[in-house]
């Protein structure tokens, strides 16, 4: 398969007047189409930075990013970028919501809105375009973001901890629907969470950071049957003992 | 949501709240009314000293005598003008300067200390200056009143723009967006209610430059009239003015505050 990220002795040192940090020391790593890719680590150690990189936001102090071949712009992104925060903008309705993107990169056609407004429909959010984001629910205006992302039909999506500000229930269900969306639109995803269930239900690999400065220290390939759902996965008893490997794998770095 | 189909005890809640904000309108008018008739009455009385307070009659008769002679709208249309011209300019260039220090840190930074003295500075000193520079008259007076404003307007402004969201601007970065897309769909919009808080304050201060401008140099205005009724001790023409000047600033009050609920409503809020 094609790799579409290779990420090849990435270093990045942030500065202050105070002092300077190594955030992250020599990581390598390459992620092919198609794959959904779990990081994470213990807290603070440099899970959103790798994002960030990847994103084209922050410029490495050294080492590559290539996606598709070339270094990211952070004036053409490639890659959709979901946060904690749904970060709607209150004084727009939805449907000029998931337009944002669009208007910003200049593709802001009537067969791109189209297409933005098919993905509202597909995923049962039509109903809603005209609503301003305070009338929705948590989950649904985490799903709203995630289809504002996918209106720019980013090849790769990077997610960050996109379901933590979610209460438990709405955060099962809300993962489940994610993870369907993602597969029937082929995305690539970079998952970053501390939710260690979250990661095993919803990856292909999982990528395990020692603390601050980040180092790859493990990498998990998870052979559950595809055709899961993430909620199905999480009761399986391979589930478990991968979790228990997991936990223990955190639990070391903090020592 | 249909109308009609509400029951006994939401019929009952809009009921009260609608006799709440009635109440309040009447009981507003009522003070105003009884402000005025205790005035009068006093004066009548002989309880309070006309040649010192003014009554509501001497100072009705008094608009009348200046409207009689065309002067009433002569003073108030020249200080409104000032009043305008002066809110419109300060807050214009105060807003523009605020986008220019959002956009660069460095020069936030660099200008800091002159703004904060020029902000802490009592313009009114600045009198005897404007007044050699610009002349008597109303080019000195608006220019009292900008200064007035204007450095308010930015500090005030710059603080809604730097205030915004760091989530939505790290979203809009994320999406590729430059410093103008940034500032447009995001900053300027999110700053919105601040902005309009600004322009009811700057309504307030733009009176306070043009009448301390008339106080400075003038040959006409209600500033003019203002301290010539109190040199001369007609203290009904200085009661008159206070109470033109009352009027044309709520005037002013409410036209903004129309505009306030336009932008409200035209954001669906």
């Amino acid at each position: 398969m094609d790799k579409v990220i290779e990420i090849r002795n990435l270093s990045l040192t942030y500065h202050s007047m105070q002092c300077e940090t190594l955030a992250i020391d020599d990581i390598s790593f390459d992620i092919l189409k198609g794959e959904f890719v779990s990081i994470i680590g213990p807290s603070g150690c440099g899970k959103t930075t790798i994002l960030s990189l990847i994103s084209g936001l922050l410029k490495p102090s050294s080492g590559t990013v290539l996606i598709d071949g070339s270094t990211p712009n952070p004036r053409k992104p490639q890659c959709g970028y979901m946060f904690q925060k749904d970060n709607l903008l209150p004084w727009r309705n939805i449907e000029k919501n998931i337009f944002l993107g669009l208007e910003i990169q200049g593709k802001n056609t009537k067969e791109n809105r189209e297409k933005a407004m098919k993905l509202l429909n597909k995923y049962g959010l039509g109903e809603f375009k005209k609503k301003r984001p305070d009338e929705l629910s948590g989950g649904m205006r985490q799903r709203v973001a995630l289809i504002r992302t996918l209106a720019l039909n980013p090849s790769i999506l990077l997610l960050d901890e996109p379901f933590s500000a979610l209460d438990y229930q709405t955060r099962l269900s809300v993962c489940d629907d994610v993870a369907n969306i993602i597969k029937q639109e082929k995305k690539t995803a970079i998952l970053v969470t501390h939710d260690l269930q979250e990661a095993i239900s919803m990856s292909d690999k999982i990528f395990v950071l020692s603390s601050r400065p980040a180092k790859l220290k493990a990498v998990y390939v998870l052979k559950f049957d595809k055709n899961l759902k993430p909620f199905e996965k999480r009761n399986l008893p391979e589930a478990e003992t991968l979790f228990n490997q997991l936990w223990g794998e955190i639990q070391n770095e903090k020592k | 949501m249909k109308k009609n189909n509400y029951s006994a005890e939401h019929k009952k809640f809009l009921t009260i709240n609608r006799l709440k904000t009635s109440s309040i309108i009447i009981l507003q008018i009522i003070t105003l009314i009884l402000f005025f008739v205790i005035w009068e009455v006093g004066a009548k009385t002989g309880f309070i000293d006309v040649f010192f307070f003014s009554s509501p009659s001497r100072i009705w008769d008094t608009l009348k005598q200046l409207y009689s002679t065309g002067e009433l709208f002569m003073h108030a249309f020249i200080t409104l003008k000032e009043t305008l011209y002066a809110f419109a300019l300060a807050t214009g260039i105060g807003i523009a300067l605020a986008i220019v220090l959002w956009l660069s840190e460095y020069l936030r930074k660099y200008l800091e200390p002159f703004i904060v003295t020029l902000n802490s500075l009592p313009k009114i000193a600045l009198g005897p200056i404007i007044i050699i520079w610009m002349g008597v008259g109303s080019k000195a007076i608006i220019t009292m009143a900008i200064l007035i404003v204007v450095i308010v307007t930015t500090l005030n402004v710059l603080t809604a723009f730097l205030n915004t969201d760091k989530n939505l601007i790290n979203l809009l970065k994320s999406l590729g967006a430059n410093r103008f897309q940034i500032f447009f769909k995001v900053v300027l919009p999110a700053s919105i209610p601040d902005l309009i808080s600004t322009l009811k304050v700057n309504v307030g201060l733009s009176w306070i430059g043009s009448i301390m401008g008339e106080y400075l140099a003038c040959k006409a205005g209600i500033g003019y009239l203002l301290i010539y009724g109190g040199q001369v001790f007609n203290l009904d023409l200085v009661m008159t003015s206070v109470v033109i000047l009352c009027t044309l600033a709520a005037g002013m009050y409410f036209a903004v505050a129309l505009l306030e609920k336009f932008i409200r409503k035209s954001r669906g809020q």
